[in-house]
């Protein structure tokens, strides 16, 4: 091929990229303007929201909701970090990711007076450590990392996150796939900090993962009620109102707050920064704080609930079982997950590689 | 005259090639090269305190790779995909010898049955193995209503029920190159070997098996290399107990959300394969019955 032959083929190439550059750019810039005020985009967590409040949020506002799902809050984070503003509109982070998102400028900031609503949210669950005042979310559902037994197939009495460590639990255990989650509970099995950052201390938490290893059969966040229910395993750490559902599905199957305190979470509404549909977004957390609406998702998704007037709507089968509605004295004595140095955060990432080896 | 020559040449030749191969070779690069490039040069980055990717160089990602605990899991994937190929093999071998060598009517169902459960979606059928090996699962109850076992018997997460999916995943991927390289057997080499006097097993090792080495050596690459990817089915099946190199660039895209970790992760998993398919050529495999 004579060099002419050469420049002009390579001409021809970068052309047609320069063409078929020009079609994708036109593609990206006609998606950002188009959502301005018109459909919603919600990312909410797997088995949280539950799709018939949709449906009646677009009936009785007329404005379309798209929905995505994740099962981690990492997860939620990097696919915000990666798409362009307005992608999501409304996520619903974590107590820890809320301090996170706020901390990286992420969060828009919520407007209360299109929020009243509030009002039924319950005091204790206002205000929290992560965000002080409620500038940027607004509580939505928690729950525990509860002890669940299957009290037929097990013998021992369970009271603690200390007696699932237990060498007659071998090959029985169904917990969290969530590296926090476990090895916190394993810190608070040995007395210390659920997040514990003391090396030498971290160095014992890695030798009880060992017996941990042992015990644990399947690692499950989505769906961790199905192995107890099916009976493959008979006990472990799983979210309370999963165990609640299991409860219904077995009545052998039985709730535990563990002696040391259990792991908490809660999660909230929050708008992304620069979201191109805030008065939409908006009207959905409000939609989304209203009792009657929260009812229907209690229903559903037996969680805790921060909405007090939807919790007195429940009567008493929700607000007495304690796998739905832990208990207060339980609430109070709970930990959750604080955000950690990137060094200490990446020693349980090795914890938790050494655990799933 | 020059001039309109050159003319004439951009019409037959350069415009030609520029509508048809142009679109496919800006495809390419956009679509496989520019990634690969953007992984590789990630795998070199570091992440600030919040896990985002910060472009300065370090090569601190590979340095974490050589841990015990990664070496172990790269030990252990081989060995799940070294398993699941013998396995393949010795299931596949049969069946596609049975394809290869039925009348063209039966052999048209026997290939469909091979291609038909592929049109259901994977994950699904490994949730569905889950469902079926459980302890009030299918078998366990047929077992204990013969009475052959009195307690269900525990079949769900272990190393052997994470083959046990891989092997269904995968042997589609050995059946098909099998059957294509013992379709092509000359029948008359087979006739000369009998008349030879030799016995059956005799014409089976020394005469079938090196004339179909082909079949088997891109079964084999085709097996081998998804398997190590596979996360999920070692999730499902395995309970999430018996990490593989896929598991682990997954939780660094996902949970652990240190990118660059993953990335390094996958240049070391193109390597291995690299690797591999260098070993499959040297072995005198064609690069064609691969499929690529």
């Amino acid at each position: 091929m004579s060099r002419g032959k050469l420049f002009k083929r390579a001409l021809s190439i970068a052309l047609t990229g320069a063409m078929a550059l020009s079609v994708f750019t036109g593609c990206g810039g006609s998606d950002s303007s188009a959502g301005k005020n018109g459909e919603l985009n919600i990312f909410v967590w797997t088995e949280y929201v539950p799709d018939s409040v949709i449906k009646k949020f677009e009936k009785e506002t007329g404005i379309k909701v798209n929905v995505s799902t994740y099962s981690s809050n990492e997860d939620m984070l990097s696919k915000v970090k990666s798409e362009s503003a307005g992608a999501y509109d409304i996520v619903q982070p974590s107590d820890y990711m809320v301090e996170q998102m706020i901390s990286q400028n992420m969060l828009e900031k919520l407007d209360f007076d299109k929020l009243p609503n509030f009002s039924n949210i319950g005091d204790s669950y206002k205000n929290p450590d992560y965000d002080p005042g409620n500038v940027y979310s607004v509580p939505y559902l928690g729950g525990a990392g509860a002890i669940v037994v299957n009290t037929k197939k097990i013998d021992k009495d369970i009271k603690s996150y200390a007696d699932l460590f237990d060498s007659s639990l071998e090959g029985k255990l169904v917990v969290l796939d969530d590296f926090r989650a476990v090895i916190g509970m394993t810190n608070k099995a040995l007395g210390y900090d659920f997040n514990e950052t003391d090396k030498d201390k971290l160095k014992k938490t890695e030798e009880k993962l060992k017996q941990l290893k042992k015990n644990v059969v399947l690692y499950d966040s989505d769906s961790p009620k199905s192995a107890i229910i099916s009976g493959d395993c008979s006990a472990g750490m799983i979210w309370s109102a999963e165990v609640a559902m299991a409860m219904d599905e077995n009545p052998d199957v039985e709730v535990v707050y563990p002696e040391e305190g259990p792991y908490l979470f809660f999660d909230n509404w929050c708008i992304t920064k620069d979201s191109p549909n805030y008065d939409n977004a908006i009207k959905f957390i409000n939609f989304m704080m209203d009792p009657d609406n929260m009812v229907l998702v209690l229903k559903e998704f037996p969680y805790l609930c921060a909405n007090t007037k939807a919790i007195e709507e429940m009567g008493e089968e929700y607000s007495s079982n304690p796998a739905k509605n832990p208990p207060e004295d339980v609430i109070k004595k709970g930990s959750y997950v604080k955000n950690l140095d990137s060094d200490i955060l990446d020693k349980y990432s090795e914890m938790w590689t050494k655990l799933k080896k | 005259m020059k001039k309109k020559r050159s003319k004439h040449e951009f019409r037959a030749n350069t415009l030609p090639a520029m509508v048809t191969v142009g679109p496919m070779v800006l495809l390419l690069i956009f679509l496989v090269v520019a990634p690969l490039i953007f992984v590789a040069v990630m795998s070199f980055c570091q992440t600030d305190q919040y896990y985002n990717v910060v472009y300065k160089f370090t090569a601190e990602n590979y340095s974490k790779l050589i841990s015990p605990d990664y070496l172990k899991i790269y030990g252990q994937s081989i060995l799940i995909a070294l398993l699941t190929t013998i396995v393949c093999i010795i299931i596949g071998y049969p069946f596609a010898y049975i394809i290869a060598r039925c009348k063209s009517k039966k052999k048209k169902l026997l290939y469909m049955l091979v291609i038909v459960p592929f049109w259901t979606n994977s994950l699904i059928r490994i949730y569905g193995w889950r469902t079926f090996l459980g302890s009030n699962g299918w078998l366990n109850s047929v077992l204990q209503n013969l009475h052959i076992i009195k307690e269900p018997v525990d079949f769900l997460y272990k190393t052997g029920t994470t083959v046990l999916g891989m092997v269904y995943c995968l042997i589609p991927f050995m059946i098909l190159p099998l059957y294509t390289a013992i379709e092509k057997l000359d029948g008359s080499l087979l006739e000369a070997s009998s008349d030879l006097g030799a016995k059956p097993y005799k014409t089976f090792l020394e005469v079938i098996i090196p004339l179909t080495s082909g079949g088997i050596f891109s079964g084999s690459i085709m097996v081998f290399i998804p398997c190590l990817g596979y996360f999920f089915v070692s999730n499902i099946l395995g309970g999430g107990n018996t990490d593989m190199i896929g598991n682990l660039i997954e939780r660094q895209f996902k949970s652990a959300n240190n990118w660059p970790l993953g990335a390094a992760l996958s240049i070391i998993l193109i390597v291995v394969t690299l690797i591999l398919v260098k070993i499959y050529q040297k072995l005198g495999g064609d690069m064609e019955d691969l499929g690529v």
